[in-house]
């Protein structure tokens, strides 16, 4: 599903350099469900950037779902984007002046559904994450774990192959926490591949496999779940690979 | 995707209503002072019949005397003499051709409820009506034979026939004018061409209407003064004859040509008349024969005065300012929407679907500002016209101004939109999502 290979992100100042990634390396299969740990400032969020190619990389190789996606011009990174992606924030990231409805309507917009499509999906997602009867309000008129259901199921509406959340719990409480994670995890049943930023140590053995990357390097894999391969990574590698 | 976009544009209206409304009248303002100065230029500088542009002509040979004169210097002089008209008269040349001069007198009604009042008219040849399309309510002009035979017979204007004769069609009735007694036989319906190319000479662009119209050659016959102006550079034999005798010139011609393209011919028989009449001894200077289109005479005679080319300028100079002070608001407001920019970006928009999202909303600016640039043009327009008769005239928007308010305030809106839509293009996804 995913593939990185050798990649290198650098941001550069007139001044400075810094090195996000070094020879970062990782294999997620189709249907695995992968958290993402590791300190402030490791990598994290670059590498999930880069793999939501919302960032480009400096060097190496990134192969999305069988597509190389190094030159990539922005219309194909967006349309790419749109296609296999779906996205989950801390910060709910919903827009406010749109109804559920308009919100989860805006991937599907870009997709170029037609208004039937658009509709059926919307209405699907919403009910997935049993927030059906609410479609008319807004985002401000719910509480944040409803909110996170919302970005979830926008996520959803486009059946994306891989879905990138960047601690998607990290601004609930611990019940609402729990039943977001228990909505990823249903999802992940039905087969999409989930990559999933965390601090939270719990939630990272939730997962079928956690890597930990410091220093922006995989440092560290752990593999639990059934739907991992052999040939498991050993610590200090600097690639995870299922 | 542009219905989606133009309700995201309608809807972002409503976002920040106090910015939005700030943007608009700003918007407004500018289109508003621009649209109505254009207004007046416009009108100003119509040209009634666009159609005749390149087949109608005024002629001008310079019959000044040798006196003070500088070979290569232009006469300043605009009409021509008696002789000179009559010759163009008798020319045969082009479609149609009419001598005219403005000519004032006093009407004595029938009616014994209305007394005499003095009104002012038009001596000119029957070919006038035609050529300048004049729409008749009764009768017709009268004929080529009025014309040689210097007929007392008279068309009126649909004002005058109203206060002399009501509703009723007074065609065939006689009317006392000067002392004379004279045929009606036909009536104008409303014609109020702006500006008003054939009297631009004597009653101007924008002033009154003629209440009347006779025959040239009966005119001339009741040896009826001119009303207008008159310029002598030699001298003049005293009484009316004297006059039509003189090189002075006090009258006006216009000629149509058949098709477009005939001006060389014309050029050419001009040339050739004024060669003939050196020859007679009668034109002294070698000067140039100039022929002038409907437009060229409107810009010879400066009907749009410097002061209003001014007024124009510095109206869109004030809509260059209103210009900076959108983009600093359109700036602040699309930069509230960088988190917006940033999640649709994630949730797959290209950097042109923002782009065209952001120019279909400063579109929607655009007409809102036109619509109500519209309202204040109306207003601005509206006080303008109090300002002078003349400006009452030309004061008044038709649908190519209506139309240019809205393409004015939309284009201003894009324009002004460009560099904050630019911005909105580059705004990183990522920073703006982890912001959050």
């Amino acid at each position: 599903m995913l593939r990185m290979q050798n990649l290198n992100k650098v941001y550069r100042t007139h001044m400075i350099e810094t090195h996000a990634l070094r020879g970062f390396e990782i294999h997620v299969k189709q249907g695995e469900f992968v958290t993402v740990t590791g300190p402030s400032g490791s990598g994290k969020t670059s590498f999930l950037n880069i793999a939501g190619l919302l960032e480009e990389f400096t060097d190496g190789e990134y192969i999305l779902d069988g597509v190389n996606v190094r030159g990539m011009d922005d219309n194909a990174r967006s349309r790419l984007r749109n296609e296999k992606l779906g996205f989950i924030f801390q910060g709910f990231n919903l827009i406010p002046d749109l109804s559920l409805f308009d919100n989860v309507d805006v991937p599907l917009r870009y997709r170029g559904y037609n208004s039937a499509e658009r509709r059926e999906r919307i209405e699907d997602a919403l009910a997935k994450v049993g927030l059906a009867s609410r479609m008319k309000h807004y985002p401000a008129e719910l509480s944040g774990g409803q909110q996170q259901r919302v970005a979830i199921a926008r996520a959803l509406a486009g059946s994306p192959k891989l879905l990138l959340a960047d601690e998607p719990t990290g601004n609930l409480d611990t019940q609402m926490a729990r039943g977001v994670m228990e909505l990823l995890e249903d999802i992940n049943a039905q087969g999409t591949t989930i990559l999933m930023v965390t601090h939270d140590p719990e939630l990272a053995l939730r997962s079928q496999r956690n890597v930990h990357i410091i220093d922006g390097q995989v440092s560290d894999l752990v593999h639990k779940g059934p739907t991992l391969a052999s040939s498991p990574a050993k610590a200090g590698s600097n690639t995870a690979t299922a | 995707m542009f219905q989606y976009y133009f309700l995201l544009g309608l809807r972002s209206l409503r976002r920040n209503p106090a910015l939005t409304a700030l943007m608009v009248l700003t918007l407004a303002i500018g289109v508003a002072a621009s649209i109505s100065t254009l207004t007046i230029l416009h009108v100003m500088s119509g040209n009634p019949l666009p159609h005749k542009n390149d087949r109608m002509f005024v002629p001008l040979v310079d019959n000044g005397s040798l006196s003070g004169y500088t070979p290569g210097n232009e006469s300043g002089d605009k009409q021509l003499s008696y002789r000179d008209a009559v010759n163009f008269q008798n020319s045969k040349i082009g479609e149609r051709r009419s001598v005219m001069y403005g000519v004032g007198g006093a009407i004595e009604p029938a009616r014994k409820d209305i007394g005499a009042f003095s009104s002012q008219g038009l001596a000119a040849y029957r070919d006038f009506f035609p050529m300048f399309e004049t729409p008749f309510l009764y009768g017709q002009p009268w004929s080529a034979a009025d014309d040689a035979a210097g007929t007392d017979v008279i068309v009126l204007s649909r004002k005058l026939a109203e206060k002399l004769y009501g509703d009723s069609n007074p065609v065939g009735q006689r009317i006392t004018l000067m002392g004379f007694q004279f045929q009606i036989t036909g009536v104008l319906d409303k014609w109020d061409p702006v500006p008003r190319i054939h009297r631009i000479i004597g009653s101007g662009a924008f002033g009154s209407e003629d209440s009347y119209f006779i025959p040239f050659t009966s005119a001339i016959r009741h040896q009826t003064a001119h009303n207008g102006s008159m310029s002598c550079s030699g001298n003049r034999e005293p009484g009316f004859q004297g006059t039509l005798d003189s090189e002075c010139t006090w009258m006006q011609f216009w000629f149509e040509m058949a098709s477009d393209g005939q001006r060389a011919e014309l050029q050419n028989y001009l040339d050739s008349y004024a060669q003939e009449q050196r020859k007679l001894g009668r034109l002294k200077r070698a000067a140039p024969n100039r022929l002038f289109s409907i437009d060229e005479w409107l810009v010879h005679l400066r009907v749009v005065g410097n002061d209003n080319k001014l007024s124009a300028w510095l109206a869109f100079g004030f809509l260059a300012l209103c210009l900076v002070n959108t983009i600093g608001l359109l700036l602040a407001k699309f930069s509230v929407r960088a988190s917006e920019v940033g999640i649709r970006r994630a949730l797959g928009a290209s950097r042109s679907d923002i782009f065209r999202q952001f120019f279909i909303e400063t579109t929607v600016i655009g007409l809102a500002g036109g619509v109500l640039g519209l309202l204040l043009s109306f207003g601005a327009l509206a006080l303008i016209g109090m300002q002078s008769k003349q400006l009452t005239v030309a004061a008044h928007m038709d649908w190519v101004m209506l139309a240019m308010t809205f393409v004015l305030s939309v284009a201003a809106a894009i324009l002004a939109g460009l560099l904050p839509t630019w911005r909105a293009c580059q705004v990183t996804p990522a920073i703006q999502l982890k912001s959050q």
